[in-house]
């Protein structure tokens, strides 16, 4: 059994149980501890906060214009790269083979040359936001281990597989078992670190946007 | 025009007209390689060859690339434990080359840059050979006829 | 069968038997084609094996289906005049020697005292080790010691296959005889593998060939494979490669796409993760190869190809399941599996949570930090 079969078998079935295990974990703590209760009399309808909760969706995704011109290089690097790890994870044809494995359902795929100039545009762009972070003294100061190892892992997983694709670092199968490898951490690490937000960031956004909407402030 | 070396060959194309493809990345690679290997033999009279068994090539862009580069006026069959053909293009210079084995099988397809293939050049312990052969020849002829290989009558 | 150093050289050999410089070098243009080498070192290769002496081979099969012999004597190579017989000298093979039962052994004690520690032994099959080695016994001997026996004069060893490479289809799981590569069985010699199922016919001869020019063993790959043959992947060579790059695949064996000749990477094609010469030298004097005629590379000359799930499962999927891969209800139990386990611990933190944030409660100087009840 080389690497692949390790990453691909037994490693991907323990990370796949650690990241459900861990998710729902997380996820059900979040919703049953106690919450803070509302002590102000409730401005507006139910209705109207669960339509404010939506809007608190959109509205908080975007930089609030007072302070669009301090924010906006973080958060167009952001969103960008978000988007190209998007494209990259789910339109590239041995990814949707792999998903495809276990989800039972595959879609079309992206031209691999088009993936690889969005990999290596989203690769710069993490190294972007890392010396950003590196950079600013006050991101600094608020930056711990999860912030590190997080954009770590991610950057790995990148990287080995841009090596694999061009076919550098040694024998493919073996840049591509320590892809999936790296994968397969990145699935153990998910519901442990700052990757989580993917599960909180639009409930609560939305839970805030309501809460905000029922005190009768703007979400 | 004053030397022979001025009178440019040129060769009419002929043939079917090229089928277009999807896959012509190869076939440019190729033909700017060939370019470069007749520059570097005019240049430094460095003979080479391009394998085309090696390029990992479409079936059909053998065809395309042999039609594309054309026929010459010299074509030569070698009758070697199996017959090798060696057609000129109709680029100056560059030799299709196909080796087939006694059975007729091919053994290596080649597109030879050189003035002259080598291997039709004849190499000097044959010279060597041919001559020890013609002149034992000629010393049988003349111990027939009496005479003197050097001999004036 | 003695082989002073008095024996001819290859050169010599040609000009008794008439081979012409010309038929020659044409031969050497095809053997530096198939070696990879550019054209031009052709003639440098020529005079290199003029000057060589044919080695003694002595051929050992184990447990094998003589398809790499088969394969072997399919080669283009032979078919120039006996060239082959000109450029090694096949002193022993039970399978091709007339020679039989007593008089093979005899046949083959005599090249291995002749030849002490310059033959070259070539072996198919893998060799079965449990219980003794009992499952492989010829002349009352077993496998495991005809081949200690006869790698110790040997120069260098040749595993031809991949049951002899890396134990193949005899070493698949749950491998009841203990079939083992020749490799784990020699220890201290030198050992070519040349793996396929089968190998390439030109691949065998290629390797003798360029042993015997150059005298020694060629530069090998982690699985001690020749690097000329075996150091491209299928896929890096493959003519169906535009395909995989453009994201053009075959999704059946009767789609569009298939009859298109797109690239067979869903249908299990292993290309990428293979190393052999299929998509340049091809099979049947360069007719085709298995991806040219529509079907997916297997993989076989790779170790363990017979135990990585189905044939027709692509590179990328998941295997943990017992058929190789992972069906999608044994991914979505799992997963459900794991998400309720998820939810239990959940569960339970919370409830932990919440009493100690009620005794916490009861203590007055936690007070201020007192959270309300919802």
């Amino acid at each position: 059994m080389d690497l692949v079969d390790f990453a691909r078998g037994t490693a991907l079935k323990i990370a796949f149980v650690v990241f459900f295990v861990g998710v729902l974990w997380r996820l059900v703590n979040v919703m049953l501890l106690r919450h803070r209760q509302m002590l102000s009399e409730p401005r507006r309808s139910v209705g109207a906060a669960v339509l404010g909760g939506l809007k608190g969706m959109g509205s908080r995704s975007w930089p609030h214009p007072e302070f669009i011109k301090r924010t906006v290089t973080g958060e167009a690097l952001g969103y960008s790269y978000h988007i190209g790890l998007f494209i990259v994870i789910l339109f590239f044809a041995p990814h949707i083979v792999f998903f495809g494995s276990f989800a039972g359902v595959r879609w079309p795929a992206l031209p691999s040359s088009i993936i690889t100039i969005f990999a290596v545009i989203t690769l710069t762009l993490f190294v972007a936001v890392l010396s950003r972070r590196l950079g600013h003294p006050v991101l600094r100061r608020l930056s711990n281990f999860d912030d590190y190892f997080s954009w770590f892992i991610v950057a790995l997983v990148l990287v080995t597989g841009l090596m694999a694709t061009a076919h550098v670092g040694g024998p493919y199968q073996r840049i591509l078992g320590l892809h999936i490898l790296s994968f397969d951490l990145l699935l153990i690490w998910y519901p442990f670190g700052k990757l989580m937000h993917s599960f909180y960031i639009f409930p609560t956004r939305a839970i805030d946007g309501y809460l905000m909407t029922r005190k009768g402030a703007p979400s | 025009m004053s030397t022979l070396g001025g009178i440019p060959i040129h060769v009419e194309p002929t043939g079917r007209p090229l089928p277009s493809s999807a896959l012509g990345a190869g076939l440019a690679a190729i033909l700017s390689e060939l370019a470069s290997l007749l520059e570097a033999l005019r240049r430094s009279g460095a003979e080479s060859a391009i394998d085309l068994r090696s390029l990992p090539l479409d079936p059909d862009d053998l065809d395309r690339l042999q039609r594309l580069l054309g026929t010459g006026e010299v074509d030569i069959r070698i009758e070697a434990n199996g017959e090798s053909r060696i057609r000129e293009t109709a680029v100056c210079g560059l030799w299709w080359t196909e080796h087939r084995d006694a059975a007729g099988a091919l053994l290596a397809v080649l597109i030879e840059v050189a003035r002259v293939p080598s291997i039709l050049s004849a190499a000097d312990e044959d010279l060597a050979l041919g001559a020890i052969r013609l002149r034992a020849d000629a010393a049988a002829q003349s111990a027939e006829f009496g005479e003197s290989p050097h001999g004036t009558t | 069968m003695a082989r002073p150093e008095t024996e001819p050289t290859i050169g010599e050999l040609l000009d008794r038997n008439g081979v012409s410089r010309r038929s020659f070098l044409k031969y050497c243009t095809a053997m530096a084609s198939l070696l990879a080498l550019p054209p031009i070192a052709a003639r440098a290769m020529a005079a290199q094996l003029r000057a060589a002496r044919r080695p003694s081979v002595i051929y050992l099969s184990f447990q094998e289906c003589t398809g790499c012999l088969e394969s072997f004597t399919r080669s283009f190579a032979p078919t120039i005049e006996n060239m082959i017989f000109n450029v090694i000298s096949l002193d022993c093979d039970d399978t091709l020697m007339a020679a039989a039962g007593a008089q093979a052994e005899k046949a083959r004690a005599q090249a291995m005292e002749a030849n002490y520690g310059k033959y070259l032994l070539v072996v198919d099959g893998a060799v079965p080790t449990a219980d003794g080695g009992v499952y492989h016994c010829a002349a009352g001997r077993t496998g495991i010691d005809l081949l200690t026996d006869c790698a110790k004069g040997a120069a260098a060893i040749v595993a031809v296959g991949t049951c002899a490479s890396f134990g193949g289809l005899p070493h698949a799981d749950p491998n009841p005889t203990g079939a083992r590569a020749i490799s784990a069985l020699v220890p201290g010699k030198p050992v070519i593998n040349v793996s396929g199922c089968p190998p390439i016919p030109e691949v065998i001869t290629g390797t003798f060939l360029q042993y015997v020019t150059t005298g020694r063993v060629p530069d090998l790959d982690e699985h001690l494979r020749p690097t000329v043959f075996y150091g491209n992947s299928i896929h890096n060579r493959c003519y169906r490669r535009p395909f995989y790059d453009r994201g053009e695949f075959a999704k059946t064996f009767d789609d569009e796409g298939a009859r298109n000749g797109w690239c067979l990477y869903e249908l299990g094609c292993k290309g990428p993760t293979t190393y052999n010469a299929c998509a340049t030298v091809k099979w049947n004097n360069a007719v085709s190869f298995p991806i040219q005629s529509g079907h997916p590379c297997l993989g076989c000359a790779e170790p363990e190809f017979w135990d990585r799930g189905s044939f027709y499962s692509p590179i990328p999927t998941a295997r943990w399941g017992k058929a190789g891969e992972v069906s999608t209800a044994e991914a979505g139990t799992l997963a459900a599996g794991a998400a309720l386990t998820g939810v239990a611990i959940g569960a339970g933190s919370v409830v932990l949570a919440r009493r100690r944030i009620s005794r916490l409660q009861r203590t007055p100087q936690s007070e201020s930090e007192t959270h309300n009840e919802e």
